[in-house]
């Protein structure tokens, strides 16, 4: 079983380089055909990723979001299937340009991941927790989706005039709604975490929040949304300063997910 | 006087809250917290740990300021709820207002065509209702998801009551720890409880990691004369006497055996990391330090285990006279501490329980005030208002005009793709001035 995942897992991580390469050569070469094809290729490679989540899970006999890899191959899924349905709803393929890299990255930092299956300590064991993952794997991915588009919103206005741009990028107006649909699901699915995250430790160690560093980051990260939406509500702040807002919630996501347990000490060390 | 007052309730002065408040998260989870001035200034240096003191940067989100600027922003949080609560109403009551509708006579899209009804039933409006516009015309009229312009004021509402849950859980709540080997009884605080551990059951895998941990409790109240018994395990507490048992971790102990000239002088059962008096000269204490079940020395670092499975048992011991360190060392297996006329043996290690106990009578407000603030986010970002209003004109083709909250360009784009497939005829994009919001 882990084996199969090995070698599918392998072909992902190809797949989604294949994925980004030809985006590139869409951007770069103008062709609205290769968007097209990076785009089949993206929802190919991103029911084969599933898949290694499925056997990850068959294999180890748990919830496969876990582990440092395991999270990470969840995260890229999550970034992948959210970044899908917007290109797919909102017709947007220079998105895909922007995704695919990002979602490269992410499979890349999982590939650098022990993938030892290890058994889990027994607070761990507990329904609340796929909960908690799940819903956290599916804000990271709205978060990051939303990262894209407002720095493509910040980046838009820099561009040369050009026709091929100002065909696949929808006005500003648009890009800033599309980026705030995309900051609504994030931040739906982190105070599902968050409230996920508390039932869950007062059940496993007797008190629903306790200020350790996971915890107060993914805080800060709410916080830093509930600013963006608000900024959103001003018309002197909407639309540039909220962008800037969406980029730095993505950067304290990317520091709750990876940087609490590198820099910081605390009871969440383990995932 | 009014002008500070509405400043204080406004939503720049609540975005510079947040922000401060995230500022303050972000560095105060850089410092480990709960440590003492030394060991601060051993990682720091005297001056920045004179500083953490000094800003009480050491226990953060207990600080009378960090209170102090979460209580500002519930009362911000508060006003502008209470403030807009009125207008809230009236503009929810409006929306739904055929009559004003039909008399706006414009909206932020607009087309001409002859079969509304299409036209709403395409744009998943329910069904329109008849009116009237003031000059007599033939209107139809629909609204869909008007509960949307609560989101905001219910997302607020519940934020409110789970900061309150938490203030008072944290005001009035008692928490405890409590450690005991299987058959000890230990007082619970000052609250009079005995809680007696009957059994401890550590149930470990194959390669010596924790499966799962399970203890027996009696709870008894000796002033009442009852008791009442539980079981709880990792990730299942249990309820006794209105206080939450839960089962948080474990550690080790052994029965110390103290005999005096060969005869036997008290036998007790003793947790690592508690002190035992001998029972006819005080002044002599055990310390029973540390359990290694699998002991190891490692060269450079100590002694260790090297598995939880009970293979080679290890004591680390110190021995104390009038508060004076008289020695420290490890005995193994039934290795023996001889201190004078004094034998000390350990024996019969096992596996203590450590109890977290909790009451806090508020979580279910917390719990309360989350659901509410997550019903409230479903219906800021999920239930977009928008009412459609289609006014007969003289030569009998309809003016069909539309209102969005939220959906701004993306409903502009939605109304011109059902008008362009019910055979409508868009109307140039509508006066943006005339868009309310
Ligand atoms: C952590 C704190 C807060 C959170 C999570 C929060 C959440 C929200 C959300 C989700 C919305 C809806 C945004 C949208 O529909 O795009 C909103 C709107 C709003 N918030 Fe907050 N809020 C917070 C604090 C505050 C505070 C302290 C104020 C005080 C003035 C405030 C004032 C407003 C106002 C005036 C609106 C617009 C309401 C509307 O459009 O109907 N918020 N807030």
């Amino acid at each position: 079983m882990l084996q199969a995942e090995n070698v599918l897992f392998t072909i992902v991580l190809i797949g989604y380089f294949a994925a980004t390469i030809l985006n590139f050569a869409f951007v770069i070469l103008k062709k609205e055909k290769i968007a097209k094809a990076a785009l089949i290729l993206q929802t190919a490679i991103l029911v084969l990723h599933t898949a290694v989540l499925v056997l990850r899970g068959i294999g180890a006999k748990r919830w496969p979001m876990t582990n440092q890899y395991e999270f990470a191959v969840s995260f890229a899924w999550a970034l992948s299937l959210v970044s899908l349905i917007f290109i797919r709803k909102y017709k947007f393929p220079v998105l895909g340009a922007f995704a695919t890299p990002l979602i490269l990255l992410m499979i890349g930092y999982a590939s650098m991941q022990s993938r030892e299956v290890r058994e889990m300590m027994p607070s761990l064991r507990s329904s609340w927790l796929a909960f908690h993952v799940s819903t956290a794997i599916i804000a990271y991915g709205a978060f990051g989706v939303a990262f894209i588009l407002s720095l493509i919103f910040l980046f838009r206005g820099r561009m040369k005039e050009d026709g091929f741009w100002d065909q696949h990028i929808p006005q500003p107006e648009k890009l800033d709604m599309i980026s705030y649909r995309s900051v609504s699901l994030g931040m739906l699915f982190l105070t599902l975490t968050i409230l996920t995250g508390a039932i869950w430790a007062e059940q496993a160690w007797g008190s629903y929040w306790n200020w350790d560093p996971k915890e107060t980051w993914s805080l800060v990260t709410w916080i830093i949304y509930a600013i963006y939406l608000h900024l959103r509500l001003r018309r002197g702040w909407k639309g540039k300063t909220a962008a800037w807002f969406a980029v730095i919630g993505f950067v304290c996501v990317i520091f709750t997910y990876i940087g609490v347990n590198t820099f910081l000490p605390g009871i969440h060390s383990y995932a | 006087m009014k002008k500070i007052g509405r400043f204080l309730s406004s939503m720049p002065f609540a975005i510079g809250l947040l922000v401060l408040l995230a500022a303050i998260c972000a560095v105060s989870s850089t410092i480990t917290q709960g440590l003492s001035y030394e060991a601060y200034a051993a990682q720091y240096g005297e001056r920045t740990a004179g500083l953490i003191m000094a800003l009480r940067l050491d226990d953060a989100f207990h600080s009378w300021w960090f209170i102090g600027l979460s209580a500002v922003l519930c009362i911000n949080l508060l006003c502008c709820n209470l403030i807009r609560l009125p207008s809230l109403l009236r503009r929810s009551r409006a929306f739904a207002d055929p009559q004003r509708w039909a008399a706006s006579g414009a909206g932020e899209a607009e087309a001409y065509g002859s079969e509304p009804g299409r036209l709403f039933k395409t744009l998943g409006m329910p069904e329109a209702k008849e009116t009237e516009t003031p000059k007599g015309q033939k209107a139809l009229f629909a609204v869909r998801h008007r509960a949307g312009l609560w989101g905001a004021w219910v997302c607020h509402l519940g934020i409110l009551l789970l900061i309150l849950g938490f203030a008072l859980g944290q005001m009035t709540g008692l928490q405890f720890t409590l450690y005991a080997l299987p058959g000890q009884t230990k007082s619970l605080g000052d609250t009079g409880l005995q809680v007696t551990v009957n059994d401890f059951r550590a149930e470990l895998r194959e390669d010596g990691s924790a499966e799962q941990f399970t203890a027996d409790l009696t709870v008894s109240d000796p002033t009442a004369g009852t008791t009442e018994n539980g079981t709880v395990s990792v990730n299942a507490p249990t309820t006794l006497y209105g206080y939450k048992f839960f089962q948080n971790s474990y550690g080790w102990g052994a029965d110390i055996r103290i005999t005096k000239d060969g005869e036997p002088l008290q036998t007790e059962a003793l947790c690592a990391g508690d002190f035992l008096p001998v029972k006819d000269k005080p002044e002599l204490v055990i310390y029973f330090q540390a359990f290694y079940p699998d002991y190891i020395m490692v060269e450079g670092s100590g002694p260790s285990t090297q598995s939880m499975l009970p293979r080679n048992p290890a004591y680390l011991y110190q021995v104390y006279y009038q508060k004076q360190l008289l020695g420290m060392n490890v005995l193994q297996g039934d290795e023996k501490l001889t201190i004078d006329e004094y034998t000390v043996t350990f024996e019969n290690p096992r596996n203590y329980t450590l109890l977290a106990v909790k009451r806090d009578h508020f979580t279910w407000l917390v719990l309360i005030g989350g659901v509410i603030m997550l019903l409230g986010l479903v219906l800021a970002f999920y239930l977009r208002p928008a009412a459609v209003c289609a006014v007969q004109e003289k030569d009998g083709n309809w003016h069909v005009y539309a209102q969005s909250v939220k959906g701004g360009v993306l409903f502009r784009e939605t109304f011109e793709k059902a008008a362009g497939e019910t055979g409508f005829v868009m109307k140039n994009e509508g006066d943006s001035s005339l868009r309310s919001e």
